[in-house]
């Protein structure tokens, strides 16, 4: 399958993925990849399987078939930690924040569990830059010693990117990164999502701007930020394009669309 | 076959109350989602009113039953209704510390007001037997235990199954906001489940206690047998678990058949124990809790900031948190440090006996700090921790009494001899969280009990052993002062060491693991290898705990480490405050003040006051040491100048853009406390 770049092969792609939770089949024969330096979205309707998709790409859920490649690398039968470590970093959709640990530390932990000897209180040079360059690019020094767990929806969904970014991840999952932000937060989370994967404002040398997979239902978002859409609903792939090519793509006005005039 | 008949009969009959006590179990926690602990307590507490009424008052049973099931059980039900009310919806923890906090001021309320003498309970049904076929005999009280227990369930079942309390319980339990908009009153259905589990528990106590004893610990521990079967029906299936009950019953006492022939001692007691243990190991990730998706993460989210302490409110600059793991005397260390060198004198202002106590009080301190960092830092909830002190009391004292080794090479052993024992208690907690987890650490408290040290080549039965003061290269520690400074500096070291470690990068990684384990995996952190290493530095530094508890008592029964233990140390390490080092030396301190000689009629008050105290600050994870602070902060602002005061909390919010603000404003003052 080439990519959608056409000669690169892709950061994290999915092959023939399939869940079943008894009866249930929740991912049906997915393929998706997400190549390096882009945004890709993933929408459907609610219970289309796009978070069940991002357990299997995290190896929270252990897909019933299908395989996963990372880097040119199969890591279906890798736990979720050592994707993680390798560069596979995502948020979460109901926030999971270390809600009794402070907005710094939040990310310094990540930085932490990510990096290989750090939990013995190696490299903390390269540490304290990074924390310190991540806080600065999502604007969190101004909640730095608050409690994770007191703070609005926004400035959470904000920890969370912190914290994945913290990883220095070659690849960021996002499961829907604007549900429960106002218009003004959208729009910033949108330009720090530009920022991230352009590498502007992120002058770290050592790390790549990953590249990013994103579950969004804010259909100005997802147009605006994304190069590339699929489109789940109920397990299966129903369209694969460029977001203008999905918006006209029938299947998809059926199924999720809906009434257009949202768009 | 013949031979095997009148076990299975006698198991048909202990299984059939087992079966009515996890049916009682499974109700309260799929209607309410509250795994009642208590549940042996309530039984318990229902058996003493209907002695008193029966046996004492000489009331008929035909006026002391309805008294009992009408009155009684009802008001004992709605009492903890209001109880758990206010908990819904809170984190696993904070129903298990109640619902333990419950089984304890039931334990200690019972001696005050009945007393504390033997008694027994008339069995209801007459214990004349009958004979069946040719020569086995069954008693009236068997079968109508059985008849009684096998109606009574299938009428519980049915009132579930096809009545509209049945379907508004189901409603009230899936979603109780949605419920309440149809027309459902949840607060009714909840109070009735309430009610019916309490008098199910009732049964349970007068049906059990002719056969076993009037006893407070005995019908307790009779009730837990019951946890197997109701983990059995996943605590949703009240068929499954009933029916699981009766297997358990009919197991453990065919079993019991063997174990008079010495070849399985004691095995058939430890039976519900060990399969409580392996099916929730075996069921493990497929088992969920009731209404867990609902839950909050953890008790953070409900007080904001504030819950967090004056730590998460003091702004310290960037660089001070980011150098954070290194040692710095900052207020704590050095208040912790200043009373470390006053602690050293005190045997100059105490020399006699209750010296012995202070150090009690230290050694129990140690043992509480483990508990501290298990669960109010990693989150994982033991009820199992002085299982591992009692590995540590009898290895050590084996090692360096009979055996004449060196006081430290025994210490080193009972840690060796404890780590891979926390690791098989840490096993279950790698699919298992919340409430499962503590059945599970449980179950392996009370299997400890019954296999381990019971062996009288390990405990020496019920005498114990005795264990010699150390002697540590040629210094001896045999006396009361020098023991005592041995003590207070190992406590000392431990303490330290857990300070630094707090505020660095494994601290870090504990509480992430507490407050998002499913986070912390995708962000890079082994949760299998985290877990099992603390669970077993845990349980490694309670031995040594449990060697320092043997050195100090000179000797040690199987008493001393009963399952009942490691509740009363979850107790108070909650009265204390389960997230600090601190919370951890008041919960020693408080254990040495009941060891003081005070007199009993006074004493006999000291558990009632801590169950509740517990009950009261379940939601507080730094407990006592939260409410004294607040109550200090409250003092001083009483007592500041008028002119620096302003209005509300707004001086304490930082200045940020506009939405923050609005959120801190939002959020529950500090200081208003939202505890009970």
């Amino acid at each position: 399958m080439a990519s959608e770049t056409g000669w690169e092969e892709p950061v994290l792609r999915a092959t023939d993925v399939t869940m079943r939770f008894g009866g249930l089949v929740a991912l049906d024969d997915v393929s998706l990849e997400v190549p390096a330096g882009r945004i890709v979205g993933l929408i459907g309707p609610n219970g289309a399987g796009k978070t069940t998709m991002f357990n299997v790409l995290t190896g929270l859920l252990e897909p019933t078939r299908g395989r996963i490649d990372y880097l040119g690398e199969n890591i279906s039968r890798w736990p979720p930690h050592r994707r993680g470590r390798a560069g596979i970093a995502r948020t979460f959709q109901r926030l999971a924040l270390f809600s009794r640990l402070s907005v710094h530390d939040n990310l310094v932990a990540s930085w932490e569990s990510s990096h290989p000897g750090a939990v013995l209180g190696r490299s903390r040079a390269k540490r304290i830059e990074r924390v310190a360059e991540v806080m600065g690019l999502l604007d969190l020094w101004p909640v730095a010693d608050r409690m994770a767990g007191g703070l609005s929806t926004g400035k959470g969904r904000m920890v969370e990117l912190g914290r994945a970014l913290c990883t220095d991840p070659r690849v960021l999952l996002l499961d829907e990164p604007g549900s429960g932000l106002d218009a003004n937060e959208t729009a910033a989370f949108s330009a720090v999502l530009q920022a991230v994967v352009s590498g502007r404002g992120d002058r770290h040398p050592d790390v790549a701007p990953p590249a990013i997979l994103m579950v969004e239902h804010d259909m100005a978002l997802v147009m605006d930020v994304c190069s590339s859409l699929t489109v789940l609903d109920f397990g299966r792939v129903i369209a694969r394009g460029t977001p203008s090519q999905v918006r006209a793509d029938a299947n998809v006005r059926a199924a999720y669309l809906g009434d257009a005039s949202a768009v | 076959m013949s031979q095997y008949w009148p076990f299975i009969i006698i198991g048909l009959f202990t299984g059939s109350i087992y079966g009515l006590a996890a049916m009682g179990v499974v109700l309260t926690y799929k209607t309410v989602g509250v795994f009642n602990f208590a549940y042996g307590a309530i039984a318990m507490f229902c058996a003493f009113t209907y002695w008193q009424l029966h046996d004492s008052w000489g009331l008929t049973a035909w006026v002391a039953m309805p008294i009992l099931f009408l009155v009684v059980a009802p008001l004992l039900g709605i009492a903890l209704e209001a109880l758990y009310r206010p908990l819904t919806g809170l984190s696993a923890e904070v129903v298990i510390v109640v619902s333990v906090g419950v089984l304890a001021a039931l334990e200690a309320i019972v001696p005050i007001i009945y007393g504390n003498e033997d008694r027994r309970l008339q069995a209801i049904f007459p214990t004349r037997t009958f004979v069946v076929g040719s020569h086995f005999h069954v008693g009236y009280d068997q079968l109508g235990t059985l008849v009684i227990s096998l109606a009574v369930a299938a009428l519980l079942w049915a009132l579930l199954r096809h009545t509209r309390f049945g379907t508004s319980t189901r409603a009230a339990v899936d979603n109780p906001d949605l419920a309440d908009m149809v027309g459902v009153h949840g607060d009714n259905v909840r109070r009735s489940a309430w009610i019916l589990s309490t008098m199910f528990a009732a049964l349970v106590g007068i049906l059990i206690s002719p056969s076993q004893g009037l006893d407070v610990n005995q019908l307790v521990l009779v009730v837990i047998y019951a946890f197997a079967p109701a983990v059995f029906g996943r605590l949703v299936s009240l068929p499954l678990a009933y029916i699981a009950a009766m297997v358990l019953g009919v197991v453990e006492s065919l079993l019991s058949k063997y174990a008079n022939s010495g070849t399985v001692a004691n095995i058939e007691a430890a039976v519900p124990y060990l399969a409580l243990f392996a099916l929730l190991v075996i069921m493990g990730g497929r088992l969920k809790e009731a209404g867990a998706s609902s839950r909050r993460l953890s008790l953070s989210t409900r007080g904001g900031g504030g819950s967090g302490g004056a730590g998460a409110v003091r702004t310290r600059h960037w660089v001070v948190r980011v150098l954070g793991w290194r040692l710095r005397l900052d207020r704590n260390l050095a208040l912790g440090l200043g009373g470390f060198a006053l602690a050293l004198f005190i045997p100059l202002a105490v020399p006699g006996p209750r010296l012995i106590d202070i150090t009690a009080a230290f050694v129990y301190g140690l043992i509480a700090l483990t508990l501290v960092v298990l669960t109010g830092w990693a989150g994982q909830i033991s009820l199992a921790q002085f299982s591992f002190v009692g590995v540590g009391a009898f290895t050590a004292g084996h090692l360096s009494g009979p055996h004449g080794q060196h006081f430290l090479l025994a210490v080193l052993v009972a840690m060796l001899v404890a780590a891979p024992l926390g690791i098989l208690v840490g096993l279950p907690s790698l699919r298992l969280s919340g409430l499962y987890l503590a059945l599970a650490t449980l179950a392996f408290a009370l299997v400890m009990d019954d296999i381990v040290f019971n062996r009288g080549d390990v405990s020496g039965g019920l005498t114990g052993i005795t264990v010699p003061r150390p002697q540590i290269f040629g210094v001896s520690f045999s006396g009361r002062a020098s023991l005592y400074e041995l003590v207070v500096v190992v406590f000392g070291v431990v303490a330290v060491i857990a300070y630094v470690v707090r505020l660095g990068p494994i601290g870090r990684r504990l509480q992430i693991v507490r407050d998002s384990p499913l986070a912390a995996s995708t962000l890079g952190v082994n949760l299998t290898v985290t877990k099992l290493v603390v669970f077993a530095v845990c349980g490694m530094v309670a031995a040594l705990g449990g060697a320092f508890y043997g050195a100090l008592q000179q000797a040690v029964t199987p008493f001393d480490f009963m399952w009942s233990t490691s509740l009363t140390l979850l107790l108070l390490v909650v009265l204390g405050g389960r997230s600090l080092i601190s919370g951890a030396m008041i919960a020693g301190a408080v254990y040495g003040v009941q060891q003081l000689p005070i007199p009993a009629s006074v004493n006999q008050y000291f558990p009632l006051a801590i169950a509740l105290g517990v009950i009261a600050l379940a939601q507080e994870p730094e407990g006592t040491v939260a409410q004294a602070r607040r109550e200090a902060r409250r003092v001083m602002t009483v007592l500041r100048p008028l002119p620096r005061r302003s209005v509300g909390g707004v001086r304490e919010i930082p200045m940020t853009s506009g939405p923050d603000v609005a959120i801190a404003a939002g959020s529950p003052p500090r200081g208003s406390g939202h505890g009970l």
